[in-house]
């Protein structure tokens, strides 16, 4: 019934967006609305044809799902930080109310502002609004520190989709993570909103005796500069970062990353459906091992007080920070990642492997995903093409 | 050795040639629409810089730099303001001679080249690794492995962005925007990401 008279609606609405009508200029906005009611009747005109229920508009669907859980715990973290800091009430509700008031607005300025440029793309180059945007709107502002102030998510994410996606031709076609693209913009225009101790948690109200002594500090930076040899662990500790805490999510991190639990969940949902790639997340696991397990057992013999981050236990990488996140949600992105099997791994071993060389020797970032993720995404073309190759100088010979 | 290491990861990663001082960008844009022709002609510049430092250095060293003339009993002489003019001669002649060396004992790999090589001579990339060599005091064996590995660098950019601009073969650019713009969007993109390395010190 409520289909109906929806249908009803757009065919009686689609022939003011023909052409030469008045709003042919906004057609793409009109058939991004129909389409998301109605599943388009259109098929691909040229072969070869792939029978299958999933479409784009399906895969990103499923994407933002499974960005549910971090979304939701981001939201409660976000206000549980901000109260703890600022000594407010600790209640359920109240710390999601104000959980609320902090990462609504920046969602919302991400979804609005990028939202306005793929229209304003699509309409001029003629090609459809891609739910692909969906997805990016939403990243984008879960890898972001609380307190960015809202111009700069703008800034941002005008950043991502203009430069990093539509400059190219829209979803598909680009070859860096549009998410990341914009927020590598902001880290490196404006590093003080994106770095440092103060970013991380929202004070609100009076300044009250808690906000005194309250630190900020996240746990990568906390082992970045705990001294001597030995101690990382015991001064996470002290500044209440246990192993379990770090998995469960509750410190101070950007919006969305900081739980490696709700991650795994949505890792679940992306590879139980077939959408996100294995490979690439198993290869990034690997690759953050097999990079911190050496200097880790090498520095259990020969303690070196001059990068405290070695001795730090190798699991800790795992939880700690964006990388659950990042390997996860953005990694996987399959515009920018290698589209075959050994690629994959190679790529996602990498981005592990960058990830901990970066917290480890590189005193200019704590954090080291996602300029590993960018760096590892101008390398896909390449491992792509010399796996092909590969492929085919094996086959020529059965021809 | 442990400053070879340093100086290797340096110049390919941290302070590439390309990407983080923008030299010899002319060729990495109109050379990189090719996968192929990319590796030959990185691999001409590896060779042309693993030679051309060197040499620049035993000319700098014995010849022009102040107090260098001391061996021909001339300890006040600096002819350090030739540098330019003489390591461009150098390297024009370098290439022009390896071009016939290469063209006499390897023609395959002369036509492999083909028009590369003299390209090379006009890149400058080539020079700038001369200058940066004289700027910072490296010595003789370090500055072998500082062209070599300023070669790769220059190398790794040019063959990733030729990966890059196969896969956007489909792109849909922009009218006005096709080509060198495009290109250097790319290669603005490429250096961000290559800001990973940026703050390590080695």
């Amino acid at each position: 019934m409520m289909m109906k008279l929806l249908r009803k609606f757009f065919d009686a609405r689609r022939k003011h967006f023909e052409d030469g009508k008045k709003f042919e200029k906004i057609r793409p906005l009109f058939e991004a609305i129909e389409t998301f009611f109605f599943i388009p009747g259109n098929v691909t005109q040229n072969h070869p044809h792939v029978r299958d229920s999933l479409d784009l508009k399906r895969l990103m669907s499923t994407v933002i799902l499974a960005l549910i859980p971090p979304l939701f715990f981001g939201i409660y973290n976000s206000g549980y930080q901000s109260n703890l800091a600022s000594g407010l009430s600790l209640n359920f509700m109240a710390v999601f109310v104000n959980g609320l008031w902090i990462v609504i607005p920046v969602i919302m300025v991400s979804y609005g502002v990028g939202f306005f440029w793929e229209v304003l793309f699509a309409s001029i180059r003629k090609h459809n609004i891609s739910e692909g945007f969906l997805v990016t709107g939403l990243l984008f502002p879960l890898t972001l520190p609380p307190t960015i102030p809202l111009w700069q998510v703008a800034v941002g994410i005008s950043f991502g989709v203009i430069f990093g996606k539509e400059i190219f031709g829209g979803t598909g076609k680009n070859f860096l993570n549009p998410a990341l693209t914009g927020r590598a913009f902001l880290f490196f225009a404006y590093p003080g909103n994106m770095t440092g101790e103060r970013v991380w948690t929202v004070i609100s109200g009076m300044k009250s005796p808690a906000a005194d002594a309250f630190s900020g500090a996240t746990p990568l930076a906390v082992s970045a500069v705990s001294g001597a040899f030995n101690i990382v662990k015991s001064s996470l500790a002290k500044a209440g970062f246990t192993f379990p805490k770090l998995f469960f999510g509750a410190y101070p991190g950007s919006i969305g990353g900081t739980s490696a639990l709700m991650c795994l969940i949505g890792a679940f949902i992306l590879i139980a459906t077939g959408i996100a790639s294995y490979r690439i997340m198993f290869g990034g696991v690997l690759g953050v091992l097999a990079a911190a397990y050496p200097g880790y057992i090498f520095n259990q013999f020969y303690g070196n007080s001059s990068v405290p981050m070695l001795s730090l236990h190798p699991m800790y990488h795992l939880v700690m920070g964006g990388f659950a996140f990042g390997i996860i949600y953005m990694a996987t992105d399959p515009v920018s990642a290698p589209g075959m099997n050994i690629s994959k791994w190679i790529y996602g071993f990498s981005i592990g492997a960058l990830t901990v060389l970066i917290r480890v020797f590189n005193p200019a970032f704590p954090e080291g995903i996602m300029l590993a993720i960018l760096f590892m995404n101008l390398f896909s073309p390449l491992l792509d093409h010399y796996e092909i190759k590969a492929i085919l100088r094996k086959r020529v010979p059965n021809v | 050795m442990e400053n070879l290491i340093s100086i290797f990861l340096n110049s390919v990663f941290l302070g590439n040639i390309l990407l983080a001082y923008f030299l010899g960008m002319c060729s990495f844009l109109a050379i990189s629409r090719n996968l192929d022709t990319a590796i030959g002609l990185g691999l001409a510049v590896t060779f042309v810089l693993s030679i051309t430092t060197p040499a620049n250095w035993l000319i700098y060293y014995y010849l022009l730099a102040p107090g260098a003339l001391e061996w021909a009993g001339l300890p006040g002489i600096d002819l350090g303001f030739l540098k330019f003019i003489i390591f461009i001669a150098v390297i024009a002649a370098i290439v022009q001679a390896l071009e016939m060396i290469i063209d006499r004992y390897s023609p395959p790999l002369y036509t492999a080249l083909g028009v590369f090589l003299p390209l090379i001579a006009v890149n400058c990339a080539i020079l700038g690794t001369s200058l940066f060599m004289v700027e910072r005091n490296y010595n003789f064996i370090e500055s072998v492995v500082f062209g070599a590995s300023s070669g790769m660098g220059w190398m790794l950019a040019i063959v990733t962005m030729a990966g890059i601009r196969k896969k956007l073969r489909y792109a849909n650019v922009p009218a006005g925007l096709e080509g060198f713009g495009i290109s250097m969007i790319i290669a603005g993109l490429m250096a961000m990401a290559f800001m990973l390395f940026s703050g390590i010190t080695l």
